[in-house]
């Protein structure tokens, strides 16, 4: 008999002596009785007097009682020292059994119809290897695809492995192969018969293959003796350093790596980039890229249809039949479309009529966003400023209307101003304002100042830009001032400084917390040479765009498996957010200095919902796509090369018959758990 | 010695409890409505009250005789002496009022059940004293447990009723049973012999049988009603218990098993069956009751079977 005891044994004996004594204290200890009056004791004395000539038997009996518990406690602490029949096995391994769960492992090439999944063949040999292992081989379960995810410990129970095994699924990201191989090396540093068998499709970057070694640091430092020619990548993690002139370097040395191949499919073409983005001058419009490849050795023919919106209010903008040679990526770039309601695209790959069918389908659609626009009503308030009016009229997105200072404050005092999306004030600072209406002030004054003024500069010259999207493009160190006024910023409300002179702002913004966007430049259009300059209507776009919500004109589309920093605009005081993914799983996930941490699993239009103390204060859409040529190259890898070694398939184990014995002990300590149970209920151990 | 230890006897709010419920107007009907069954079942019996033993200057023809020297010619039945040409001489039952002592178990085991035993025992003894009074005899009520209470005085009358009423709800329960010595003192006090119903679940650890026998050397009729708590003769019982006899407070830990309360309840029958036997032995009428049975059921038993009434 053998004791794996992965627990010490004189932990154990230490929880054997306080486990006894306390089941001896409890018999000892007298119980609670409850009382109950009888009206003559004489009667129970009588049969009660019959019963005292049988209590040493009684005795006898409560002693009974006592060794069943100690005999149970024994078992089962017996049963914690792992005992298995038969001696030790010298050559006992540790397992780690790498699954790839990546977005290729979904390509439905396998099992004897051909229809099963990459993974479902995995998970199929992954339980032949675990039904494989010895007696003493302790296996690890871990599964790979955008993230690393260990899914039990070391074991030597098989049925917990495979329900670990059952419960894998592919997610649409791609293999994440490096961390995968440091988390194995490093469960297995110091294990004796170290092994790792992966088992997938070989869809991994190459440059994670040549990072591998198996060879250990000290001796790949001494054959290193010229400076490093690597340049050195960031480190992935623990197991980096094994090569000591590759920081990237995987180190497996000392450890058995093996590849079980799984797939067989080739062909198949993907779209590999998908993205809209509006044009800079005419924010009613955008354009579409899509790029398309062919990851198959022949050629194929494919519908790519381009639409907009979800479900049934889906409009088809554009049908193309693509003919692509093996290998080749085509781009398809969509101009001047026009925007309407629908804010969704989605591109289609489809399979024409009569070939056939794509056994990879997950990248053959992909979503982008545009962001829903219309025409903004601007109101310029002004004494005639023809370089002003001209700059707003470089703008297609909005439509003006003009009224001097004075029109405004009778219009306003009648209540007769029309809503504005944004009014404009060229060095007037009025005192009433209509409500929600975003504001622009050139020169404000006086106690109505948006922004309270601390003092005026003569000659200022911008030294500091703020990156904000009012500033964005925008270089203003050159430009003349004549004097200009220092806004007092205070965080708190809102207020940023967007162009400094030195320390001192003069150009900021402010948003409310009722919404109210403003932008304040603190000098006078007359006193300054900007209006002659490009960036004048540049500034101006950047504000009403920003007044609008577009931070962007190009809304990025992001990739699966990569995480992402969503900043969340405006919400300073946001400290958490909510994705709910296509399928309507939702999951929380941290905002921190105004970004959200956002990773997407699965291909489609992400929400994203921006909380403050658990009340949604904003919600975002977000776009993710495969877009990984790596993983839509679905290809098998007969055999995987690995830091310059051919890695061998899985070899065959030698089955002991050793048998584990805790769940017999565990069986017969629950018996005579029960028996004490039993005859104590039934006043016999009593 | 089994209930070796001794603690202090559980207090009481069931002492403290007023039986003022218990004469109700319910209950007034129910008495009258078992005084007229009472009429009813021994009609031609009731109008002369009780009639002792003795024959005498009754109304009520009892038997003849052959006349003697010095008898009383006015009792010579003539027509008989037609018939038979033979003197013989008319006797009368002798009439006179009855003496009934109620004789009231109030020691704290009465307490016990639910409803109480002694309320039981109270509504029975106001039943049976209104049956009393009602046929013009002499009602004394005597409360017991170690000791004999004061008592109600002899009294007739259905008017006296409420007396009764009075005097049972003033009784104070509490205390051991001891029969003996407050049967002994009863026929000392009472000169008058007469009908000595005892009510009492009879939980005497010294016994009922003197008590019972110094009734009836005392030429005392003992009529006996046993009371019992149909939980104390079958109690639910399970597990472990300490048991605490009321009285004396003796507490003794026991498991109580199926098989115990088995054997308990036999020894509750065999004990309720020892008083029976003895009572049957000596021609005392007998009646075991449990609280559950409406009083007036029980008191209909016993004027069917007799030994209250005349």
């Amino acid at each position: 008999m053998t004791l794996l005891a992965p627990i010490p044994l004189a932990t154990v004996a230490l929880v054997a002596a306080v486990c006894g004594g306390l089941v001896v204290v409890a018999y000892i200890l007298k119980m609670r009785r409850r009382r109950f009056e009888v009206p003559f004791s004489m009667l129970w004395q009588k049969i009660l007097r019959e019963r005292e000539t049988t209590s040493l038997w009684r005795h006898l009996r409560r002693l009974l009682s006592l060794l069943l518990m100690l005999v149970m406690v024994g078992l089962l602490l017996f049963a914690a020292t792992a005992p298995r029949l038969g001696d030790p096995d010298q050559a006992a391994s540790s397992l780690v059994l790498i699954i790839d769960a990546s977005a290729s492992m979904m390509t439905r090439d396998s099992g004897d119809d051909g229809e099963s999944s990459r993974l479902s063949a995995a998970k199929k040999k992954a339980h032949e290897i675990l039904g494989g292992l010895g007696g003493d081989d302790a296996a690890m379960i871990i599964k790979m695809d955008g993230q690393t995810t260990p899914l039990s410990r070391f074991e030597a129970d098989a049925a917990g492995l495979h329900q670990a095994i059952d419960g894998i699924e592919a997610t649409a990201t791609p293999a994440d192969l490096r961390r995968a191989l440091i988390t194995a090396g490093d469960a297995l540093r110091g294990r004796a018969h170290p092994r790792i068998i992966l088992i997938g499709d070989g869809a991994y970057p190459e440059r994670v293959l040549e990072d591998v070694t198996f060879e250990p640091a000290s001796s790949a430092a001494a054959r290193t003796s010229a400076p490093e020619k690597t340049a050195p990548v960031p480190a992935a993690g623990a197991g980096a350093g094994a090569g000591a002139g590759n920081l990237a370097a995987i180190d497996l040395s000392g450890i058995d790596v093996r590849f079980f191949p799984v797939g067989g499919a080739t062909a198949n073409a993907g779209i590999v980039a998908f993205s809209a983005r509006r044009y800079i001058a005419n924010k009613m419009a955008f354009e579409v890229l899509v790029e398309v490849e062919n990851f198959g050795k022949k050629p194929v023919k494919r519908k790519l249809v381009l639409s907009s919106g979800e479900g049934e209010a889906s409009t088809t903008v554009d049908v193309k039949l693509l003919e692509l040679a093996a290998g080749q990526r085509v781009r398809q770039i969509y101009k001047d479309l026009p925007s309407g309601t629908d804010t969704r695209l989605r591109a289609t790959l489809e399979v024409p009529d009569g070939d056939p069918a794509d056994s990879f389908p997950l990248d053959d659609t992909a979503f982008a966003l545009v962001p829903a626009r219309r025409r903004q009503h601007v109101l310029l308030v002004t004494d005639d400023n023809l370089y002003l009016e001209a700059a707003m009229l470089v703008y297609d997105n909005i439509q003006v209307d003009k009224l001097t200072g004075d029109d405004y404050d009778a219009a306003v005092g009648k209540g007769e101003l029309p809503t504005y999306d944004a009014i404009v004030f060229d060095g007037i600072t009025p005192a009433k304002l209509p409500p929600h209406t975003n504001l622009i002030y050139f020169d404000p004054q006086g106690e109505n100042s948006p922004l309270s003024i601390r003092k005026t500069l003569t000659a200022p010259r911008i030294t500091h830009i703020a990156s904000h999207p009012v500033m964005r493009w925008l270089t203003l160190s050159d430009v003349n001032f004549d004097k200009a006024s220092v806004f007092r910023i205070d965080p708190d409300a809102g207020e940023v400084a967007l162009a400094r002179s030195l320390e001192a702002p003069i150009i900021a913004a402010k948003q409310t917390a009722g919404g109210r966007k403003i932008v304040a430049f603190g000098f006078s259009l007359g006193g300054t040479d900007l209006m002659l300059r490009v960036a004048f209507p540049l500034v101006l776009v950047n504000s009403l765009d920003w007044f609008a919500g577009q931070g962007s004109d190009m809304m990025a589309t992001y990739e699966t498996g990569q995480t992402a920093r969503i900043p969340v605009d405006g919400e300073v005081h946001a400290d958490g957010a909510i994705i709910t993914e296509p399928g309507g799983e939702t999951f929380q996930v941290p905002v921190t200095v105004g970004r959200a941490g956002f990773y997407a699993r699965t291909v489609g239009i992400h929400e994203l919902s921006v909380t403050e103390h658990g009340t949604p204060v904003a919600t975002l859409e977000l776009a993710a796509n495969l877009a990984n040529p790596e993983e839509s190259a679905i290809a098998p890898r007969a055999e995987l090369v690995m830091g310059g070694r051919t890695l061998a398939a899985p070899g065959g184990t030698i089955v002991s018959h050793r048998q584990s014995l805790w769940r017999y002990l565990v069986c017969v300590a629950v018996l005579f758990l029960c028996i004490e149970w039993v005859t104590y209920n039934r006043r016999i151990t009593l | 010695m089994i209930f070796a230890k001794k603690q202090s006897p559980p207090s009481g709010a069931r002492e403290t409890g007023e039986p003022k419920q218990l004469f109700d107007e319910a209950f007034l009907k129910k008495l009258e409505y078992l005084h007229i069954v009472a009429r009813k079942a021994f009609s031609g019996r009731l109008r002369a009250e009780r009639k002792t033993r003795k024959v005498g200057s009754g109304i009520e023809l009892a038997d003849h005789r052959r006349y003697i020297a010095g008898d009383d010619f006015r009792y010579i039945d003539w027509n008989v002496y037609g018939r038979i040409d033979k003197l013989m001489l008319r006797l009368f039952e002798e009439e006179e009022d009855l003496h009934i002592y109620l004789l009231l178990d109030a020691s704290r085991s009465m307490l016990i059940g639910e409803p109480r035993k002694l309320d039981y025992a109270m509504q029975v003894g106001a039943a049976l004293a209104y049956i009393g009074l009602a046929n013009l005899d002499r009602v004394a009520i005597c409360p017991f447990s170690d000791r004999l209470h004061p008592a109600l005085a002899p009294a007739r009358g259905k008017n006296r009723i409420f007396k009764v009423f009075d005097f049972l709800r003033a009784v104070e329960p509490g205390g051991h049973t001891r029969m003996a010595p407050c049967t002994t003192k009863l026929v000392h006090q009472q000169k008058r012999r007469g009908l000595a119903v005892v009510l009492s679940d009879f939980y005497d650890p010294a016994g009922f049988e003197e008590a019972l026998n110094t009734l009836r050397y005392n030429k005392f009729e003992p009529f006996v009603v046993q009371i019992f708590d149909e939980k104390e003769a079958s109690p639910a019982l399970h597990g472990d218990l300490v048991l605490v006899d009321c009285e004396t407070g003796n507490a003794k830990e026991v498991t109580v098993s199926r098989a115990l309360l088995e054997k308990y309840r036999a020894e509750h029958e065999r004990y309720c069956d020892t008083l029976a036997s003895f009572c049957t032995a000596r021609a005392i009428p007998y009646f075991r009751t449990h609280t559950a049975v409406p009083f007036d059921e029980l008191l209909l038993r016993i004027f069917r079977e007799g030994g209250f009434l005349r």
